[in-house]
């Protein structure tokens, strides 16, 4: 019913196009333009100091026989498949606790909050210094308290399973207020008749705080799958992909690829590639969740 | 939220009036050299400092210095290049200049009596400026030598008098002391911080008479039985616990470790001088000779100050940068960071450290040409990463150190 | 008012405040210790000496005020813009039907997934033609239109009642009014979070300062801190005394924003 409404009374084109003006200038001009001449490259042999020469599909040919790419591939999505799960479970627990207005919470939200105001860069040193073998004090902690130090950082597993702590630590306020946002636009209504009801506080759940946030969750999903992808900075810090290569993910190597030895376009071979992994994943999660929809 | 607004509102207009305050752009007729610089410790000030006098002497020039890390330094100059608006000096090291061969300025033709001037450099150091066709593209200003610092009193107390013992040694001596000076002190878990570079691991890689690339640096030869000797006795230091894992595995710095007294030698390279000599205050520490196994070996290496083709004030650069690289302004600026020159005919004081000083020279004296011939390669360092994760790989058994060398040789190869 | 159940919601805060809270107390106090005992073993967890000097040095030096003064300017401007034009498109993408609306979308959130690494040589010549480089308006405009800010407002706002519009139309508001008078108050929400979101965005940016800044009285707080790690070591105490003065701005946009988490906020308007 509402959707024939929508359809019905809100068919125009000017007045959106107005409001979506000042964001479509602004993307064309600084990331569209810059991506279609950054991306094209893609079909060239290029170095910021070289000469550029046409190659056709070389480079994409390339990639696929380059074992670095694989690894880091699979890398990368190791790491997004643990990443995205365990940071939407954290940061939606979280949220639930904490978008009752009990006294305090403010301040707790705050404080679960802090991690991600802290810049990545300063992320990645600050828990290479707390996990360090020799002079981290975790490690000092244990030692201290008789038990043996943990090669956090030193060992392909640890250091995976660090990292992915990390990530999950340090993004989980970024996602928590998100869904503290979408709890808020839950009318209050729906929990008094359900309470009326008698329905349970997992039923609650179940029945209505999780079909409702769903946009929200969608939002989540996707933009921690994106940027998970995408994490570059605070591996780069924490352990510059190491040990050996056990946690280098694919926007390291392309950055490497690009700027150490110098093969631009190659690197933007692996960009397009990387671009239309993510990208059919996230129409996958869109499908996905629109799928769920009609099926309430 | 309307007063939320208004508050952010005011904030920004605060915020605005005290950057304004700061802001006083220059006025007309004047030059203002961009110089890009990066810091190792402190460099930037003594910069500065250095060249007071000339800016006094000189009221028309300014200097607008641009810092950037160096993590980001490469990034910023190809930025700058490709947008076509390259610095006008840049401080570089022997890296940059194999990597931005073609960009920088030569000096030849642009600078008068070029001979006289580069009479007074060093021929190692100038062999980092030269382009292959034989022009100076920088001009020296420091020179480096990768080294090794020990701590003194952990070896004294594993009844080595590590001095003496230095003057004349090898890989089997060396290797001894490592383990003497474990077993001396109870508490010491490691006897070597290594830096995690390809770089300085190269030390060891001359020392053991191999090198990267063939004679005549046409292509790799990196799969040798000297390269497979120096890559072993590395990973030994590694199994045996001499050397900590954290640091080549896991990214701890191991210039703290050393500060902290949980390794008892350290190969780095003599900018530490200036560090150690700032930070370290409860032990006595010393650069020493370092080990021969074929050879004896350091690996040269220095920073310059260079110009760029294309940059918007050549000729007040290009004078600038022949005052601040002269006898008088080279030696200060040495002297106050710490420095071996990159000039032979200037003698330094330092306020303190001399010792360690001819010490790192003493190996820089031996050192074969080679060690610059490898790293002024430009397709050298472009696997420099690569290089860095074979050696680990190889240090975690993930594949052999034959198999490390023979993926680092067909890498390079790639590229020639 | 269940005691018991709150009881154990407060131990469970309490335990999560020291997992989130713990590494960034331990660079409070680490702030607290000279450069020497930092790397003293030993270690120890608090300061023998606790000195200010850090900060007073941090502080005391123009420069830092300037950094300090960029970034303000940046974040709070850049952040007004982002409000503004980020709900206006999470309206007009929620809340229309035209042609070309789920094009639109999507390419904007494909505008997420490209590593910005990969196009800084086109952006940084795009900013140099426009004569933006060294230019606070440089750092502001592009970043500006978030797709993760348009993202949020659209999926909030879907949940708005088509209603609310439907009856000011019908009483023939335009739609410039329905906007600021019906969607902005009811989007407080989200407003508050995309508020939030962007300063630390545009407070924490390395990348696009980087690319577009050179000149050190154009400098920001970020590119001032990396300065501190160097080629070879890191100026432990300057980096852990601005890191705390850094964050200080956005724990308070924080606290100011987030009071209007208030549930509920849309019931009101529902009717049915």
């Amino acid at each position: 019913m509402k959707r024939k409404a929508l359809k019905g009374s809100f068919e125009q084109t000017r007045a959106p196009l107005l409001f979506l003006l000042p964001n479509l200038v602004i993307f064309s001009l600084f990331i569209i333009l810059p991506a279609v001449s950054g991306l094209r490259l893609s079909v060239y042999e290029w170095g910021i100091l070289g000469d550029k020469a046409y190659v056709g599909l070389a480079n994409f040919k390339e990639v696929f026989a380059d074992e670095m790419f694989w690894k880091t591939f699979f890398n990368t999505l190791r790491y997004v498949l643990f990443v995205v799960p365990l940071l939407t479970i954290s940061a939606l627990a979280i949220a639930l606790i904490a978008s009752d207005n009990i006294g305090g919470v403010a301040v707790f939200r705050g404080f679960f909050y802090l991690p991600t105001m802290l810049s990545l860069i300063i992320v990645g040193i600050i828990w290479r210094w707390i996990l360090g073998d020799q002079l981290g004090i975790l490690n000092y902690a244990l030692t201290l308290m008789g038990s043996d130090a943990v090669p956090w950082l030193t060992t392909p597993l640890t250091a995976n399973i660090s990292l992915i702590f990390i990530t999950v630590w340090n993004m989980t306020g970024f996602y928590m207020v998100m869904f503290i946002g979408g709890l808020q636009a839950i009318p209050e209504e729906l929990y008094d008749a359900a309470m009326i009801d008698g329905a349970s506080k997992p039923q609650i759940f179940w029945n209505i705080k999780l079909p409702l946030i769903r946009p929200t969750m969608l939002v989540v999903i996707v933009l921690a799958t994106i940027n998970s992808f995408k994490a570059f900075e605070l591996i780069f810090t924490l352990t510059k992909g190491g040990p050996g290569t056990a946690t280098k993910l694919l926007v390291q190597n392309i950055y490497q690829v690009a700027f150490e030895q110098d093969r631009l376009g190659y690197a933007s071979a692996m960009a397009v590639i990387l671009m239309i992994t993510i990208g059919v994943l996230t129409i996958f999660q869109f499908r996905m969740n629109s799928k769920e929809y009609t099926n309430e | 939220m309307k007063k939320l607004m208004m508050l952010l509102v005011l904030g920004l207009v605060l915020t605005g009036a005290l950057w304004a305050a700061g802001a006083q752009e220059s006025a007309a007729e004047e030059v203002t050299l961009s110089v890009l610089w990066f810091n190792d410790a402190n460099e930037s000030e003594v910069f500065m400092d250095t060249i007071q006098d000339y800016l006094e002497a000189n009221p028309n020039v300014k200097v607008d210095l641009q810092l950037v890390p160096f993590s980001d330094y490469e990034k910023r100059l190809k930025l700058m290049i490709a947008g076509g608006n390259p610095p006008d000096l840049a401080r570089v090291t022997n890296n940059h200049v194999a990597m931005f061969v073609n960009e920088l300025l030569p000096l030849d033709g642009n600078v008068e009596n070029l001979d006289a001037v580069l009479k007074g450099f060093s021929p190692a150091s100038l062999a980092f400026a030269t382009h292959p066709d034989g022009s100076i593209l920088a001009l020296p200003t420091e020179a480096t030598a990768n080294g090794m610092i020990v701590n003194v009193d952990l070896f004294a107390d594993a009844g080595i008098d590590i001095r003496e013992l230095s003057k004349s040694w090898d890989w089997d001596d060396w290797y001894d002391a490592m383990q003497q000076v474990k077993r001396g002190n109870p508490g010491l878990k490691y006897a070597l911080g290594y830096d995690f570079s390809p770089h300085r691991w190269s030390t060891i890689l001359y020392q053991a008479g191999g090198r990267f690339l063939n004679e005549d640096e046409t292509a790799m030869n990196f799969n040798t039985p000297e390269t497979i000797d120096a890559l072993t006795f590395f990973k030994k230091l590694h199994d045996d616990d001499l050397i900590p894992p954290s640091v080549w595995m896991g990214s701890e710095n191991p210039q703290e470790l050393f500060q902290a007294g949980l390794v008892a030698s350290h190969i780095g390279g003599s900018w530490l001088i200036n560090a150690y000599a700032n930070e370290i205050t409860d032990f006595e520490w010393a650069a020493v000779q370092m080990p021969k196994r074929a050879i004896r070996s350091s690996v040269a290496g220095g920073k310059f100050i260079a110009s760029f083709k294309g940059a918007e004030n050549e000729e007040a650069a290009l004078d600038l940068m022949l005052a601040f690289s002269d006898p008088e302004h080279n030696s200060m600026y040495c002297r106050d960071t710490f420095n071996l020159s990159g000039r032979t005919d200037v003698t330094i004081e330092y306020a303190s450290r001399s010792d360690d000083f001819n010490a790192l020279a003493s190996d820089l004296n031996v050192t074969p040409a080679i060690t610059a011939e490898d790293w002024k390669s430009p397709e050298l360092n472009k696997i420099y990463s690569y290089i860095r994760e074979q050696i680990v790989e190889g240090l975690l058994e993930n594949i052999s150190m034959k198999q490390a060398a023979q993926n680092i040789h067909d890498e390079g190869n790639k590229y020639f | 008012m269940n005691r018991p159940r709150y009881a154990l919601r407060y131990a469970l805060f309490i335990l999560l405040t020291f997992i989130f809270f713990f590494p960034v107390l331990w660079i409070f106090i680490s702030s607290l210790k000279s450069q020497s005992e930092l790397f003293t073993y030993p270690l120890t967890f608090l300061p023998s000496n606790a000195t200010f000097d850090n900060y007073r040095e941090a502080l005391g030096s123009g420069s830092f005020l300037r950094y300090f003064g960029n970034s303000s300017f940046v974040a709070v401007i850049s952040t007004l813009i982002t409000v503004l034009i980020n709900t206006m498109a999470g309206y007009a993408l929620s809340k229309f039907i035209f042609p070309g609306r789920d094009i639109i979308f999507y390419v904007m959130i494909a505008t997420l997934m490209i590593p910005l690494q990969v196009i800084m040589v086109p952006i940084f010549l795009l900013e140099k033609n426009l004569g933006l480089l060294n230019t606070l308006w440089g750092i502001i405009i592009p970043p500006a239109a978030t797709p993760t800010g348009i993202f949020l407002a659209r999926q909030y706002m879907m949940t708005i009642p088509n209603s609310l519009i439907e009856s000011a139309r019908i009483d023939g508001a335009s739609e410039g009014y329905i906007f600021i008078r019906i969607i902005m108050p009811l989007a407080k929400p989200i407003i508050a979070t995309i508020a939030i979101f962007s300063f630390m965005w545009r407070w924490n940016d390395f990348l696009w300062p980087f690319i577009v800044i050179s000149r050190q009285s154009k400098y920001t707080i970020q590119l001032a801190l990396s300065n501190f790690v160097g080629q070879y070591n890191i100026d432990w105490s300057s980096l852990l005394s601005m890191t705390v003065i850094a964050i200080l701005p956005m724990i308070l946009v924080f606290l100011l924003f987030q009071r209007y988490f208030i549930k509920g906020l849309t019931a009101g308007g529902v009717k049915g």
